[in-house]
């Protein structure tokens, strides 16, 4: 039973750090734009398309298709900031969701279009083989490194925050008129914001691409899907907080392997069963979310 | 020639005009005071030479140059800042954070800026005191003078302060106005917003502005003996 409680803690920290990248995106655009975003995880298929295509069907070498894939996701939420979130800026909340829904829906059809001919695809991981086996679980190369990239780049992220840069941006989702009035343009941080969460979900991509085969839509709702246990690790984190999405997406990665212990092995689905039983738990007892102190006056 | 000069300025909101076109000029080194009840159009008025609403017709001359269409940007590397009404502080930010964010436009001459800050704690040594903490924790008190202080951030030729008394003690809404004061004294010429007639002794010249139109213009001492306080101020 140890051993099992182990390998679901090990393998759901290192599947969770999927879910923490997409995480960080999502609060990062609700934390500027006040919307959840539908296509944060289509920014990750559509940069693991690139990424496929640059290596699979152009041969380039594997870091040149990387850079191509996350270029092609930040290139994704640059346009969306531009062609649907900026034209929105006055609309309703709901109207910007839809807008996002829009944006997910239309990547999604233009992959299917894409791959055509070739509907399932794989591509080679990073490193392949297995690099540790703690408890017995199998953790690959690629889930170590996808595990490193998320913890470099939360630091990253956290150092930039505290750069001119990002002070700027904070200054801009707290108050837009007075980051206008000390001639910051909310314009800017806006495509700013969208870029860096693209290239947050565009690594999500094309790290966890090469784990299954995949198809058009993978990591909204393929055999990668991380936008709802994203959004959960989001909410569970408390929707404003990096740290919180950070942590978030970790749990949500381990809580959703409890359902592959032996005691359950009877109930189907049943990861995604604890999982919504978990995040109801909470919402009751912590609706602020898990990791945030005390709702903070605005 | 006078440093700012608004000429026949018509502003709305989508069909109704609010300003139905108002002439004033501000002399380089005065403290002129616009007083008005509610409603009035004060806010409209310092929202529109920052640059934050649009106008419909008439003209912003700033230091000789017509502002057109330019952004509020433009405008604080111009010369012109507003501590806006209802103060907006970055409330999660700090005190100091705030302060660094109000000199943007000059962010890189970093001496210039840290001298800016010693002169803003110079005038509110209480923000020199919390410089560290969030500033959505402060007093009201407290926050208008990090507005005021922020917009002084970026060294403006031009201050303009929209009701910095709004909702403070008398004790501490006259604190801010003798800074205000001694900011003007200091070179940098202001034009403060206010309701409250209270603010008049500290400037040099009124203006009063009723329904969207300036109904007087005159100096202060002048005002405090004629009964168009109660006329126009209801006070
Ligand atoms: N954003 C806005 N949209 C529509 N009407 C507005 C807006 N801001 C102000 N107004 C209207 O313009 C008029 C003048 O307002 P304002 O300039 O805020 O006056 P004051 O600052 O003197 O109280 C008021 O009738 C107010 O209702
Ligand atoms: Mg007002």
């Amino acid at each position: 039973m140890t051993t099992e409680l182990g390998i679901a803690v090990v393998n759901g920290v290192f599947r969770g750090s999927v879910y923490a990248l997409v995480a960080l995106g999502i609060v990062l655009i609700y934390r500027a734009s006040g919307v959840f975003n539908f296509a944060q995880a289509e920014f990750g298929t559509t940069g693991l398309f690139a990424a496929y295509i640059g290596i699979e069907l152009w041969q380039w070498p594997y870091w040149l298709g990387l850079l191509f894939g996350l270029a092609a996701a930040v290139a994704m939420g640059l346009a969306t900031e531009r062609l649907v979130i900026n034209p929105l800026r006055n609309s309703s909340r709901v109207t910007l969701l839809v807008g996002t829904a829009g944006v997910a829906l239309a990547a999604i059809g233009i992959q299917f279009w894409q791959s055509n001919e070739q509907p399932i695809r794989s591509m080679p991981k990073l490193v392949e083989g297995v690099a540790f086996q703690p408890f017995g679980a199998a953790i690959t190369y690629q889930h170590l490194i996808t595990f490193v990239v998320l913890i470099v780049v939360a630091l990253a992220l956290a150092v930039f925050f505290r750069s001119p840069s990002g002070l700027a941006i904070q200054a801009a989702q707290q108050e837009g008129t007075a980051a206008e009035l000390v001639g910051i343009s909310v314009r800017r941080v806006s495509m700013m914001t969208w870029g860096i969460a693209a290239l947050l979900g565009g690594l999500a991509g094309v790290l966890s691409g090469p784990n299954l085969t995949f198809t058009a839509g993978f990591l909204t709702f393929g055999a990668g899907a991380a936008l709802l246990p994203g959004f959960m690790a989001a909410v569970l984190g408390g929707m404003k907080s990096m740290p919180g999405a950070l942590f978030g997406g970790l749990l949500v990665g381990v809580i959703e392997q409890f359902g592959n212990l032996s005691i359950l092995s009877d109930v189907s689905g049943g990861g995604a069963m604890m999982l919504f039983l978990f995040l109801l738990v909470v919402l009751l007892l912590r609706p602020q979310g898990l990791f945030v102190r005390k709702a903070v006056a605005a | 020639m006078a440093l700012l000069e608004v000429s026949d300025l018509v502003v709305g909101y989508d069909a109704f005009p609010v300003l139905h076109g108002i002439n004033f000029t501000v002399e380089e080194g005065e403290l002129c005071v616009l007083l008005g009840l509610n409603g009035a159009g004060k806010t409209t008025t310092v929202s529109s030479v920052a640059g934050l609403v649009k106008t419909r017709s008439g003209s912003v001359v700033f230091d000789g140059k017509d502002l057109g269409r330019r952004s509020p940007s433009a405008r604080v590397a111009g010369g012109i800042s507003l501590s806006p009404e209802g103060r907006r502080v970055f409330p999660r930010l700090s005190v100091k954070q705030n302060l660094r964010l109000g000199a943007w436009t000059r962010r890189r001459q970093s001496k210039a800026v840290q001298r800016q800050l010693d002169l803003v704690y110079d005038y509110f040594p209480r923000l020199g005191e919390r410089e560290g903490q969030l500033a959505g924790t402060l007093s009201g008190g407290e926050q208008q003078m990090l507005a005021v202080g922020r917009a002084l951030m970026s060294r403006p030729k031009l201050l303009l302060i929209d009701e910095a008394s709004l909702g403070l003690s008398p004790t501490v809404a006259r604190t801010v106005w003798e800074v205000t004061s001694r900011i003007k004294q200091d070179g940098t010429t202001v034009l403060m917003v206010e309701q409250n007639a209270g603010a008049l002794p500290f400037a040099d010249r009124a203006l009063i502005m009723e329904k969207g139109t300036l109904v007087y213009t005159g100096v202060g001492d002048e005002l405090r003996a004629v009964n168009l306080r109660e006329a126009y101020l209801g006070a």
